[in-house]
This record gives C-alpha cells, sequence and structure tokens, in this order.
C-alpha cells in the first residue's frame, strides 16, 4: 500500500504534504481523476505556489489600466477608444526538447491569450537565451526556435517588430524562449472575460479536435531538467498556425456579434485548467460530458482529455438561444464547435464519461485553495555601494578602443538580422520601425499614433546584480522608448529562474522582483501581466536569472521618428548622462578581465529624465538617438555609424565602460536640446560632431563600410552552418 | 470609382492591408469568399493578396488554386479583366496555370523579409499604370517560397513577348532571370512576390507601392 | 552501391497538420477521401561493403538525421 502510494505521488508529482492537503480537504483519499486535476492545477506552471506571495505585492494599477493579472491577459486604455492587450509567457522546456515546435506554440499560445479577450493581434516580440555557439545542439536548437517563431508568426499574420536574442552558458542546457503578443481593440470591438455566467447555458468546445499533445506537459515544466528528460517526454505539441488563423478570424466574429458570454483558451492542462478556472472565477459550477469532446484518437481516456494541450483550442459560454449563430459562424471557417456541458448553479465541476458522473469536484477547493510557499530567500544586499567615479581612459581591455573589432565580429556584438529576417515584420501594413531597431513601431489603425513595443532584461546585468538588473529590466527599455518618442505605459514580464526549492534562486527572484516593481511604480508603468518559469536548472545548475519585461509605449504619430543611426551630417553628436552608476560591463564579464563598479539604487530623478527625454523627441529636437547598453560607448557609437554616416568623437570616458544610464543623440540645437533635457543627476556634453563614411574616436579611426562588414560577419563567425 | 474584388482564402493574411491599400488610391474593395461564385461583370478589376491560403501546406498556392471562386477568377481572365496577384497571389495563380512558371523554395532554403530594389520592365495597363520602364521602386519582400522557375524555351517566350513585369537589381532568392513579377500572354493577368501594399506610406519606409494601385 | 527509399511519415498519434488541410481540400472537392497524411520521401544509395551495412548506414541517418524521431516514423524499403 505505501509502495502503491509513493508510486502515485511520482507519477501525479503531488508531494507528500500536498498530497495530506488533499486529504484533508477532501475530507478522504483523492479517486480516480481527482489525482490528475489536483496535479495539474497544482503544478507551480499552474498554481504559482512559489511565486503567488511575492505576485501579489506587484504594482498593476494604473488610471489606464482596465484589466490586470486575473485574465488571459492584461488590458490599457489608450484613450481615443482605442485599447490594447498584452502578454508574454515562456515556453522554455519544450523548446528545449523539440525547438520548431516548442518556440512555434508558444507563439501561438500567446496568440490565444490575446484574441480570446477580443483583442486582434498586431504585433509579436520575442526574448531569446541561447547557450554558447559550440555547446551541444545549440546550431539546432537556435535554427529550431528560429524558424519555428518564423513559421508560426509568418504564416498566422502577425508581425514580429522587435526581440533579443542573448548567449551565455548558463543557458547550455536550458534555452530561454519568451513571447510576447500585443492586440488592438479598436472603438467597436468588445472586451471579452473568461467568468462563466448564466445557468443552463451552453459549455461550448471549439476549433481542433484534442489529441495526445502533452500530456502531463503543465506539471513536465514545473521539473528541472535531467538526464532522463528524453524518457519522460509527453508527446510533443504540434501547433497548426494556419488553424489559428481560422481561430481567430472565427473568433473574432462571434465575439463581434455578441454571441459570446465568456471564453478561455485551452492552455497549459487544457480542460482542466479553463474548466476549472472559468467555473470559479464566475462562482458557477459546470456539468461536462467528457465523451462529448472531439477527438482525433478515439482510444483517449477522460484522464488524457482532460490533461491534454493540444493546440488551437477553446472553451467558451454561449447562451443557447445564440448557439446556431455561432456554429454557423464556426462552420464558415471549416472549424468544430460543439456543446461539451452546460453552467450549473451548484458551485461544482461535474464530469460525465458517457452520461456517467465520474468526478465531481468544487472548483474552488482546487483552485483557490492551492498551496502557497514562503520559499526561503535572504534579503539582497546591493553590490558596490561605495561610490567610484566613471573611469576615465580605463586601463586593460576596458580601455582598448581597438577590442571593437573583437566585439563587433562576436555573436555578442554582431549583427542579428539573420534572425529577424526570418520573421515577417510587416504583414499588417502597419509596422514603422521593424526588428531592425531599437524599438519595434506599429501605427494604430484608427487613431494613426504610433505604438513602441521593446524588450528589456540584460542577463549580464542580472549576473552582475539581480535587485540592479530588475530596476535595469524596466528603466533600460523605458528609456529606450522615451528617446523614440514614446510614452511608456506598461509592462509585461516572464520570470525566468532556476530552481525555487534553493535559496540562492529564490534570493535572486525576490530582489529583482523588487527592483523591477519599485521603478514601475516610480515610472508609473504597472505590470499588468505575465508569467513565471522557475524550475530553469539542469543537473543543479541554474540559467543567469533572467526576468524579461515587455513595455509599450505611446506616440502621437509616426511620422518624423528619430533614427537610430546618424544620418545627418555636421550635427553635434551629445551624450547625455544620467547619474553615476557604472560597471565594468559585458565586455569585462567575457573577457573575465575585470569585475568593478558603483551602484546607487534610488536613481535618483529618472521619472523626471524620462519624461523630459520623450518630450523633446516628440518636439523633434534631435535627428538621431540611440541608448548607450551593453559594451558601453564606443560600441553604441559604431552601431550608430553602420548606415554610412559616422563621427568625429573626443571623449576622456573609457570606451567599453557601461553607464546606468547614458544616451547619445545628434542635433541641430545643443543648446534647445539641454533646456529641454537638463534636470535632477543629468548632464549633457558635446563630444563631436556627425561626419560622412567614417567614426572616430579619439586617435581611432574606422570607415563606416568597415564597421558594417566587421558587424555583417559577426554571425557567420558563430553559426557557420546556419549562415547559408 | 473603379470596383476591385479582394479573393479570400482561408489563411490569406495580406487581405485587410490589400483593402487598406485599394482604399486609399480611392477605390472601392469588395470581399470574394473562397466558396462563392462572382459575376466578373460587377467588377472592374481582382486582387488575390497574399499570406498562408491553406498554411502553404502541400505546395504554396495549390490547395487555393482548386477553391470554387477560382473558376469565377477563371472566367473573369478569359474575358480580359485585370487580375493582380501578390506573393502567395501570384504562387495561386501560377497554381492555378492563369501566370506562367511556378515559384519553389528560396535557393537559401529560408524564409526571408526585406526591402528590395526592382525594376520596371513592362507597365501593365491596370495595376501599375503610372510605371514606367526601367524604373526603379523600393519594396519589401517576405517569403519563402518565391525563387521563380520557368523552362528556358518558356523563359525565352515570356521575354519576347514582354510579359516580364519587374525584376529584382540584386537576387535575393535565386528567381530565374532574377524575375520578381510576370505577366500572362494577354497581359491581363500580372503576378509579383514583392508587397506593394506594404510601401505605401513614408513611414512604412517607402510609398512606391501606391503606383501599383 | 545499395539504393533505399526512405518513407517518412508523421506519428499516428501526433497531429498531421499537412494532412489535416490536404483532407478538408479533397473532401470540399467531392471526392470521397477519408483520411490524408502527408510526408516525405528520400532516396539514398550508399557505397557499402554488404546490404547489411548499407541498411545500417540508412538507419542510423534516418534516425539522426532525415527524421525527427519525437514526431516522426520512417520505414525503409531496399531499391533495385
Amino acid at each position: 500500500m505505501q509502495a502503491n502510494l509513493s508510486e502515485k505521488l511520482k507519477t501525479y508529482r503531488i508531494s507528500q504534504p500536498e498530497y495530506e492537503k488533499i486529504c484533508d480537504l477532501l475530507g478522504r483519499e483523492p479517486k480516480g481523476l481527482e489525482w490528475a486535476l489536483f496535479s495539474a492545477l497544482w503544478s507551480e506552471h499552474c498554481s504559482y505556489k512559489s511565486s503567488k506571495i511575492h505576485l501579489k505585492k506587484l504594482f498593476g494599477k494604473s488610471k489606464r489600466v482596465l484589466q490586470s493579472f486575473g485574465e488571459n491577459a492584461g488590458i490599457v486604455d489608450l484613450g481615443d477608444g482605442e485599447k490594447i492587450a498584452f502578454k508574454m509567457e515562456s515556453h522554455n522546456h519544450p523548446s528545449f526538447i523539440e525547438p520548431y515546435q516548442g518556440a512555434a506554440t508558444g507563439v501561438g499560445g500567446i496568440l490565444r491569450d490575446i484574441f480570446t479577450m477580443g483583442a486582434r493581434p498586431i504585433a509579436l516580440a520575442n526574448y531569446l537565451c541561447f547557450g554558447e555557439p559550440k555547446a551541444q545542439r545549440m546550431s539546432t536548437l537556435v535554427d529550431g526556435v528560429v524558424r519555428g517563431i518564423g513559421g508560426y508568426g509568418n504564416c498566422v499574420g502577425v508581425p514580429t517588430v522587435t526581440g533579443q536574442t542573448h548567449f551565455d552558458p548558463s543557458y547550455n542546457e536550458n534555452i530561454l524562449v519568451n513571447a510576447m503578443a500585443v492586440g488592438y481593440f479598436g472603438k467597436k470591438d468588445p472586451i471579452c472575460l473568461s467568468k462563466a455566467k448564466g445557468v443552463g447555458n451552453h459549455v461550448v468546445y471549439v476549433g481542433a479536435k484534442t489529441g495526445r499533445d502533452g500530456i502531463h506537459g503543465a506539471s513536465m515544466a514545473s521539473e528541472s531538467f535531467d538526464d532522463n528528460s528524453a524518457a519522460k517526454r509527453p508527446t510533443v505539441q504540434i501547433g497548426d498556425p494556419f488553424y489559428e488563423k481560422l481561430l481567430i478570424e472565427a473568433c473574432l466574429e462571434v465575439m463581434k456579434k455578441d454571441l459570446v458570454v465568456a471564453i478561455q483558451d485551452m492552455g497549459a492542462a487544457g480542460l482542466t485548467s479553463s474548466t476549472f478556472e472559468m467555473a470559479e472565477k464566475g462562482g458557477v459550477g459546470i456539468e461536462m460530458d467528457l465523451s462529448q469532446v472531439p477527438l482525433r484518437d478515439s482510444t483517449l481516456t477522460p484522464e488524457d482529455i482532460m490533461l491534454s494541450e493540444s493546440q488551437e483550442r477553446m472553451l467558451l459560454i454561449c447562451e443557447p438561444k445564440n448557439f446556431a449563430a455561432l456554429k454557423q459562424e464556426f462552420d464558415r471557417w471549416g472549424l468544430d464547435a460543439c456543446v461539451v456541458g452546460r453552467v450549473t448553479d451548484d458551485k461544482k465541476v461535474r464530469l460525465l464519461w458517457h452520461g456517467e458522473v465520474i468526478c465531481e469536484t468544487e472548483p474552488e477547493m482546487i483552485v483557490s485553495s492551492a498551496p502557497e510557499y514562503e520559499r526561503t530567500y535572504e534579503e539582497h544586499q546591493l553590490k558596490w555601494p561605495i561610490k567610484k567615479a566613471i573611469p576615465q581612459k580605463g586601463e586593460g581591455v576596458l580601455g582598448d578602443a581597438k577590442m571593437l573589432n573583437t566585439i563587433l565580429t562576436s555573436h555578442h556584438g554582431g549583427d542579428r538580422s539573420w534572425i529577424y529576417n526570418q520573421y515577417d515584420q510587416r504583414v499588417g501594413a502597419a509596422t514603422a520601425n521593424d526588428c531592425s531597431h531599437a524599438v519595434g513601431v506599429v501605427r494604430l489603425q484608427e487613431s494613426h499614433r504610433g505604438l513602441g513595443v521593446v524588450l528589456g532584461c540584460r542577463p549580464h546585468v542580472m549576473r552582475m546584480d539581480p535587485y540592479f538588473g530588475g530596476i535595469d529590466s524596466v528603466v533600460h527599455p523605458s528609456l529606450q522608448l522615451a528617446t523614440y518618442g514614446f510614452e511608456p505605459l506598461a509592462v509585461t514580464d516572464c520570470l525566468n529562474f532556476g530552481n525555487p526549492e534553493k535559496k540562492e534562486t529564490m534570493t535572486q527572484f525576490v530582489a529583482a522582483l523588487q527592483g523591477m516593481n519599485t521603478f514601475c511604480q516610480r515610472l508609473e508603468t504597472p505590470i499588468i501581466s505575465g508569467n513565471v518559469s522557475f524550475y530553469n536548472e539542469t543537473k543543479n545548475k541554474n540559467v543567469s536569472p533572467t526576468p524579461s519585461t515587455g513595455l509599450v509605449g505611446l506616440r502621437p504619430s509616426v511620422e518624423n521618428l528619430p533614427h537610430d543611426s546618424f544620418y545627418k551630417e555636421n550635427q553635434d553628436v551629445v551624450l547625455l548622462t544620467f547619474g553615476s552608476s557604472w560597471f565594468s560591463g559585458f565586455l569585462g564579464e567575457i573577457t573575465q578581465a575585470t569585475s568593478d563598479g558603483y551602484l546607487e539604487k534610488d536613481l535618483s530623478g529618472i521619472e523626471t529624465f524620462v519624461k523630459k527625454l520623450t518630450l523633446a523627441s516628440q518636439e523633434g529636437l534631435f535627428a538621431s538617438g540611440r541608448v548607450v547598453g551593453k559594451f558601453g560607448l564606443l560600441y553604441a557609437l559604431a552601431r550608430m555609424s553602420l548606415e554610412g554616416m559616422g563621427a568625429q568623437i573626443v571623449c576622456d570616458q573609457a570606451p567599453f565602460t557601461e553607464v546606468f544610464y547614458q544616451i547619445l543623440l545628434s542635433t541641430n540645437d545643443v543648446s534647445r536640446l539641454s533646456k529641454a533635457l537638463l534636470s535632477e543627476n543629468v548632464s549633457l556634453t558635446a563630444i563631436g560632431k556627425t561626419q560622412k563614411a567614417s567614426l572616430q574616436w579619439n586617435e581611432h579611426k574606422w570607415a563606416t563600410e568597415e564597421l558594417k562588414n566587421l558587424y555583417k560577419k559577426g554571425w557567420e563567425a558563430s553559426f557557420a552552418q546556419l549562415a547559408r | 470609382m473603379r470596383k476591385v474584388g479582394v479573393l479570400r482564402f482561408p489563411g490569406t493574411n495580406c487581405d485587410r492591408d490589400i483593402w487598406h491599400a485599394v482604399e486609399q488610391v480611392g477605390d472601392t474593395p469588395q470581399w470574394l469568399w473562397y466558396q462563392d461564385r462572382f459575376n466578373p461583370k460587377d467588377f472592374d478589376s481582382f486582387i488575390v493578396p497574399g499570406g498562408f491560403s491553406y498554411g502553404d501546406y502541400l505546395r504554396s498556392g495549390a490547395l487555393a488554386a482548386h477553391a470554387p471562386v477560382m473558376q469565377s477568377l477563371k472566367e473573369a481572365s478569359e474575358l480580359g479583366y485585370p487580375i493582380f496577384g501578390v506573393c502567395n497571389g501570384f504562387q495561386i495563380l501560377c497554381e492555378a496555370q492563369l501566370l506562367p512558371g511556378v515559384l519553389m523554395r528560396n535557393s537559401h532554403l529560408r524564409f526571408l523579409d526585406t526591402m528590395v530594389d526592382l525594376t520596371v520592365i513592362n507597365a501593365h495597363k491596370r495595376f501599375g499604370q503610372k510605371l514606367e520602364k526601367g524604373q526603379k521602386v523600393h519594396m519589401p519582400i517576405a517569403h519563402a517560397d518565391g525563387c521563380y522557375y520557368v523552362s528556358d524555351d518558356d523563359l525565352k517566350r515570356i521575354q519576347d513577348n514582354q510579359q516580364i513585369y519587374c525584376t529584382y537589381v540584386r537576387n535575393p532568392n535565386g528567381s530565374v532571370a532574377d524575375i520578381a513579377g510576370v505577366m500572362n500572354k494577354n497581359k491581363n493577368v500580372v503576378g509579383m512576390m514583392p508587397h506593394p501594399e506594404r510601401a505605401m506610406y513614408e513611414w512604412m519606409g517607402s510609398c512606391d507601392g501606391q503606383k501599383f494601385f | 552501391m545499395f539504393k533505399f527509399g526512405i518513407r517518412i511519415l508523421p506519428r499516428p498519434e501526433v497531429l498531421d497538420t499537412q494532412g489535416r488541410a490536404v483532407e478538408a481540400t479533397l473532401k470540399s472537392l467531392g471526392h470521397s477521401v477519408l483520411e490524408t497524411k502527408v510526408g516525405r520521401y528520400v532516396q539514398l544509395s550508399i557505397e557499402a561493403k554488404d546490404i547489411a551495412q548499407a541498411q545500417a548506414t540508412a538507419k542510423k541517418v534516418s534516425e539522426e538525421v532525415l527524421c525527427n524521431m519525437l514526431i516522426e516514423n520512417f520505414e525503409i524499403e531496399v531499391l533495385k
């Protein structure tokens, strides 16, 4: 008996204390299907049991926020009758197992979260972390993930407008694939929620048939990888973007016609989570006959059906009188829509199999009583609190301008167009800035205003200090939005961390979240959606803490955006410096030459600076702009010189030290610019002039053509077999 | 005001973009659903938009070429109505044998989205009236199957009959003779891989596309 | 030299997205098709000392390169 129980706990990945809690709640042992339901809904992936305590503290409200956590995605009011929904989600584990399908279904899943709410998807972004190019399978993983993202997004017809790709050995055996989607509501588009309502209403299953895909996927995502990962693979989930495209059109149509009471997509833990969450949120019961669920494989058991993660499926609630009209619309798009159950008044989820009750539970008990853990962590101490000036003409590699050539030709500093040229960046005919820019921009359909999309989190800053890295995940992308004239509005996040049962991981998690949260509050950019991905560890090695973020910003128009590169001759090049925090940066890390810096956690005055910068940009006070990022000032200047216009610069600062924060601008009117931008903690220095065809840094000189050639070589040097 | 029929197949995803482009130049678009037939006389011309009809499964355009709406489109072609296919629309017109040749997987075997320069070789009487021979235009491509192929004999035939619509200045996908767009023998049907509807405003990076509608 | 044909099809439990789309079209055209599966066919010529060694090579490249064993199955046939 004992052996039997421990075997069961292992199969369903339920711990002994959790098992005891379940027995307490039920007043007996779980039986039959209940095992599977608890396993899925109490998994880390579905229940957020290790992170909930901390997530509750997040800043999520502002006058613009119409919907935050608790729904499929957050919604922000843009004014003028326009709204957007957006969210970011991880698909790390599936992408490591089967990179093409893992990444593709990641994109598919995040799109469903968006159009489930009634918003038409208008932009995609992706945040990728890979291991060293030479690591085992890495070329295959990079290739598969990029093809998968492109294969899905291109076909479904949503442009990918921005992205980030990082490389570090900590991702060698656990890559990160985070996808973000943005959806648009025009004046007449309704918002649909997932709260089941109306006793007697139909529960309707729409979309693809259920197969064996990803059974037990949610609980797998809540475990670490080990050498046996291959053996415990569930059936790989296959994404079909063509089917999803049909589902988008059909769903948006029935929502517009007001035929839907509530709707939720079947994501992690498939039918289980959608049924239980819809019932729980609505405070109603649902009775559902699983034998009515359309199947691809007739041998599926009720347990398989409840746990299947087949893609492109939705569960919706509809009034019986509207069902015929709803079915007609789905028929038109060649999709299944069938009644599988009804809404009841007894607050129970009752599952039937060919008319016979096989399970009856209170959703409230399973969903709301899921365990919450206060995992052990320590209060984080900020690194380098003692003030040191930003190094001038640094020594060693950080001071050696010639290192620029090495950086540009490495996979860290080289061109990423091999990746993003495989994504359709312009379908929708609304893209004003594609992936070659720091901020992706789409034009809003009705008001013609610009929506900026940018990703944050720089793993090398996270590795330096998780609290400061958390701050940077919000502040750096906010400055990027501001530079191009977008007022930062709100944030989504995807918190990728290691094993939460380890104190070290939890300490990083809490510190990063505190850093992010404090500055979201300061910048009035609430966190409105997101997900947590724990257990990103393999053989006891955690990935770098990686709380990726996605920010959106608003600009009055898409005309006259500042360029990322220099393009006007004989303009003043201005270096804006905010605050006095700095560190030896990415070059210091990868060359292992030095590790030093000064961090000031207040960044006093940052709110004012972001606002002033946004306005100055909108007023057209500078022609080109770029936030100085990894590899510091000289690398940023080189990136701005790739289009043929360079600059002549005289500057004492060490070329590769990274300062929090600096921005390069080119302008005709330095005095107007300084009047507009000078504020607390901000200094402004003219460091040179733009000039044709070459970049000069003190006594060093490169032809812009040479810089471009070096930059283009970086990818091929590391991924020769992929680069044609 | 000209009425332009815009075809929609399951998986078409540039339909709304074409719709806006048609409106932008002052014409009136009207949807034509893949399962429906239509009377050509009700229209001035027709556009088959891009996307992934039927997910590009089997071969790009192959399944769409057999949809009921294509029967009517063939009749329209026989009557000499102007028909314009963009990207997947071009692939569909080739698969339906309304245009010569076929579009194969790009020579580097990957999807490619990038801006390209084109040279106009022969203008079309309706789609691109304002274009001149030899004119250079700038717009994006976004496709995996854009490598145009015809046999040597057919190539000579379409060259002699002035059926080549436009060519790439720098061939991005391995197309025979750098061909980016072609016309049929009667020169009423035209198709091209690049996307003029994505080059309608300066903020898109080019407004050369306006001249194509 | 030995010649082989490798027939690659999606595993039965895995969703065949192409097959589903092709099947729907064939049905809508009125053909009485019940099920459609879409796969690939690869021909290999292999230099080896005997058929057993050649077959082993064909199996190895099928498993490691031609076929994604997570989602596909293959069958090898010997060609004349």
